[in-house]
């Protein structure tokens, strides 16, 4: 009944069971850290350069910092954390070390060389030694154009992220080989599925870069499609997102419930939301493209009644989640329809940490439910609220899961004790706070039209009109939650670097995870077929793609009519800026 | 304290989100606050989390004020 | 499979949401009618947007009745009409496509918001229905210069708007005495008929014609002055026809002083 491996490894951290992995997932982790630091860092910059608070940057140089920040945060920080979370949930949930820790290393230092050409590439914009350019934004939509090593870094981090992948399925096929009868542990197939669906959605960008954006940048064809580019991006880029998400998913099945002091609600329904998730997540990208020209309205109702079910394993998961907390707090002894949420622990900052992420992705949930309205789009798109939409969601729900279960995973792979509890609740509370205001602010600017991604969203023609409050107003709350947000950043960053000095620990807790109400022998043994599940899931994304692809190549043909690559930079066109001058004049 | 100190800095935390939003729900009924007044109102309403969390539980009035039976 | 009744309510609750919100966009889309920007307005080659039918001349049209047309291209970092005029009351069909890279355009308050991405033409229809501003910004980065970029929209009073356009044709100087004439173009822009009157006045005297200009037509005036009673020396004029106006000055120059005339 328990899936738990209590018995066999008591009070026995993760170094203790898998020294070598330990080693692979500690350096991941610090990985996931520095591109954490240095990408939000760049968000404070960001924000009181955007609020007109402090600007010490010239504002064409906002977009480097910009780029810089969506790659390290959205793509270096999740991604790396995420590698490292699901080495350990295989490993742990199956027993047994990964096959071969070569192969492990091998996939790990391609992800950061990967990282470095990107990071090297992007810093190019601001420094005049480096030769090389990629303001082109973490979407780099064709035709702005960045130097050949940006999309050769991208596909070498991705490729890396696939290696890992096959590392995971390779090591459930050796436990497979031993353990001929027995269901996928919870953690393992939790992080199968989405293996499977980070492949199935990764060969769009792929196909993007390989076969497109990277022979063009290279001058090896001279024109690209720009909105087959953006839609082969966005086949990608939503799917992404739940590729940061699910370890956060993870971490909440699997750990909040062992934190609460209790056990998972339900195994066979944690299966059935990671199997939906399998088959949605990639054929809904175009509900990012309702407002793009080429594409029928038709498939863009497709994509938002798939993006509408995608919110059906969400909403169950937001059940299991409280009802296994739930559980736990009345394990502890709460009471009462409310009371028990005071028998929760609070004072722990992995489960505080945890709860208050969750709580917030319920807001971005609301505010992601009108991002997916079609219509209601019109309002919305490309505004500041998709920005204050997904600092709750990845900024929120994936960074604070992930920097709360920094807590409890650090330890676990260093042997060291966490060097201060009180500075890491601390942290939790102020980074949930710093959001609120950051994230309040950008939804209400979104409102009344602000757009995103602009260095000065001032403009000489026209002012803003919030419905309440002033524009001074919002951009104060922005730059508050900024800097709030930034001493958050820096007490975790503190607490993990004075941890990794502090003395080794042998009492630290030992390396489970929870245990389950109903569990696994509860679930058709349907769910665990993964081939199904990802035949169905290919299927799905041939109906909701073939026909839009179609109509993108046939009308603006597969490269595109003569469309070369755009490097729009301030001084390399003079013309150009005086001719822009003279339009806007009256 | 009827609340952990842990448990009472997450409700001040979570009290946030309201006080910040409260202004622009009000606005719906024409009533417009100004940062400062919200600034007041929120100070206020965290004072009195805080009281009610150290003001020691007599009797029965604990289960009554957290909402459960 | 077992499930928790708790759950099975909340999973229902949670279809009959799903459901919900699916059946209101619906609505929105066959209730009110908000069309998505979609592949209507076909595509276009960038670099010919030069000599393309729609984007060759940029700006407002009159279709007929409270029909217009804005045809506008994005650039690096302007709009081509950079300022739009249209009608209250009016139904207006904007037709946008870019130069170079993906800007949008989006006015500000409104649900007026598309993404213009090269090679495509985004096609969109809009009812203004009050008079007023509104800005024009693109959202979707374009370069360093990208914040730059804005418009603006202005939605005039019904009876304040035409799509009438003055040019003049004068001389500099005249002789006196010699016959001269000041000419001027008037065209109508709107598909309906054009009545009204040309004032020319210059120096003391005014002069005024009747104009009739059918629908997407245009009328040459010609004003013939009198330089006699004029005199010698620099007489203003101003031409005007409805809210239009042009301007000039005509020198009136003595036989003797002359020597520079017309060489």
């Amino acid at each position: 009944m328990e899936v738990t491996r209590m018995s066999s490894t008591a009070s026995r951290t993760y170094l203790d069971q898998f020294p070598a992995e330990a080693k692979v997932i500690k350096a991941a982790f610090w990985s996931s850290f520095m591109a954490l630091a240095i990408g939000g860092l760049l968000g404070l910059v960001q924000a009181l350069h955007r609020t007109d608070v402090l600007r010490f940057i010239d504002s064409a140089d906002y977009y480097t910092v910009l780029t810089a920040h969506g790659i390290l945060l959205a793509i270096t920080f999740t991604i790396f954390f995420l590698v490292g979370i699901f080495t350990w949930a295989v490993t742990t949930s199956l027993d047994r070390g990964v096959v071969d820790i070569r192969f492990t290393w091998a996939w790990y230092i391609m992800m950061v060389v990967g990282t470095i050409l990107v990071g090297v590439s992007i810093l190019g914009g601001v420094v005049d030694a480096i030769p090389m350019y990629a303001d082109v934004l973490f979407t780099f939509y064709a035709p702005l154009q960045a130097h050949p090593a940006f999309y050769v870094g991208l596909v070498l981090f991705v490729v890396g992220s696939w290696l890992a992948g096959a590392d995971w399925f390779r090591t459930w096929w050796a436990w497979r080989k031993e353990n001929p009868d027995e269901r996928i542990p919870l953690p393992t197939f939790m992080a199968l599925t989405t293996t499977l669906f980070w492949y199935l959605c990764t060969l769009g960008v792929a196909l993007s870069i390989l076969v497109f954006l990277l022979p063009w940048s290279l001058g090896i064809v001279d024109s690209v499609n720009p909105l087959l580019t953006r839609t082969l991006f966005w086949y990608f880029g939503h799917a992404v997102v739940y590729f940061w998400l699910m370890p956060a998913y993870m971490m909440w099945y699997i750990m909040l419930p062992k934190l609460s002091g209790g056990k998972l609600f339900s195994d066979p329904l944690a299966r059935v939301v990671f199997v939906l998730f399998l088959l949605l997540s990639t054929p809904v990208g175009i509900h990012h493209q309702y407002l793009d020209p080429g594409i029928a309205e038709g498939y863009k109702f497709i994509a938002m009644t798939n993006t509408m079910f995608l919110l059906l394993p969400s909403l169950l998961t937001a059940f299991t989640v409280v009802a296994s907390m739930e559980h736990g707090a009345r394990q502890r002894g709460g009471t009462g329809y409310l009371g028990w949420l005071k028998a929760l622990p609070w004072r722990d900052p992995v489960f505080t940490g945890m709860a208050l992420a969750g709580l917030m992705f319920a807001a971005a949930g609301f505010s992601g439910m009108i991002n997916a309205g079609m219509n209601i789009n019109y309002l919305v798109h490309n505004s500041w609220w998709v920005v204050g939409h997904f600092h709750l969601t990845v900024g929120t729900a994936v960074a604070l899961t992930f920097m709360a279960a920094a807590y409890w995973f650090i330890p676990q792979v260093t042997g060291k004790e966490l060097w201060s509890r009180q500075l890491a609740l601390g942290q939790v509370l102020v980074w949930f706070v710093g959001m609120t205001f950051m994230s309040n602010a950008m939804h209400r600017a979104g409102l009344f039209g602000m757009p995103r991604r602009t260095a000065e969203p001032q403009y000489q023609g026209f002012n803003f009109d919030p419905a309440v409050g002033t524009v001074g107003e919002i951009n104060a709350q922005v730059a508050l939650g900024a800097v709030l947000l930034t001493v958050a950043l820096a007490m975790f960053l503190l607490n993990m670097v004075l941890t990794s000095f502090n003395d080794d620990s042998d009492s630290l807790p030992a390396n489970t995870y929870a245990g389950t109400l109903s569990g696994p022998e509860d679930s058709p043994a349907v769910l665990d077929n993964l081939k199904l599940w990802t035949a169905i899931a290919v299927v799905l994304v041939i109906v909701g793609y073939t026909l839009p692809l179609a109509s993108i190549v046939e009308s603006g043909g597969l490269f595109g009519p003569d469309i070369g690559g755009f490097q729009l930079a301030i001084e390399t066109d003079p013309a150009l800026v005086l001719e822009s001058v003279r339009e806007v004049m009256p | 304290m009827r609340i952990s100190k842990g448990a009472l800095l997450v409700v001040i935390a979570v009290l946030i989100p309201f006080v910040v939003e409260f202004r622009t729900a009000l606005s719906w009924f024409g009533i417009e606050l100004s940062v400062l007044e919200s600034l007041v109102l929120g100070g206020a309403a965290i004072l009195a989390v805080v009281l009610w969390a150290v003001w020691p539980p007599n009797g029965n009035a604990e289960a009554e004020l957290s909402g459960s039976r | 499979m077992n499930i928790h009744k708790y759950e099975k309510a909340w999973l229902v609750a949670a279809m009959v949401l799903i459901v919900g919100f699916i059946a209101t966009i619906t609505y929105g889309a066959v209730g009110p009618g908000i069309a998505m920007i979609d592949d209507d307005a076909g595509s276009i080659d960038p670099n010919e947007i030069s000599d393309h039918e729609r984007f060759g001349e940029t700006g407002v049209e009159h279709l007929g009745g409270n029909e217009y047309e804005v045809d506008v291209v994005a650039q690096a970092w302007s709009y081509s009409p950079s300022e739009i005029e249209v009608p209250a009351g009016s139904e207006v069909t904007f037709y946008v496509t870019s130069r170079d890279v993906t800007h949008s355009f989006t006015v500000v308050g409104t649900n007026v918001n598309t993404m213009v991405v090269p090679g495509q033409i985004s096609e969109m229809t809009v009812k203004f229905d009050e008079p007023g501003e509104y800005g024009i910004l693109c959202n979707e980065y374009c370069g360093q210069g990208h914040h730059t970029m804005e418009g603006l929209l202005t939605v005039v009073p019904e009876d304040e708007f035409d799509l009438t356009e003055l040019s003049t044709d004068a001389p500099r100087e005249v002789e006196a005495g010699n016959e001269t004439t000041i000419n001027a173009t008037v065209n109508n822009g709107m598909q309906d008929g054009l009545e009204t009157t040309a004032t020319l006045e210059i120096g003391e005297q005014q002069y005024e014609r009747d104009v009739t200009i059918d629908g997407e037509g245009s009328a040459e005036l010609t004003f013939d002055v009198d330089t006699d009673a004029l005199g010698a020396g620099e007489h203003d004029w101003t031409l005007t026809v409805d809210d239009h106006e042009e301007s000039g000055t005509l020198s009136v120059v003595s036989e003797t002083d002359g020597g520079d005339t017309n060489e």
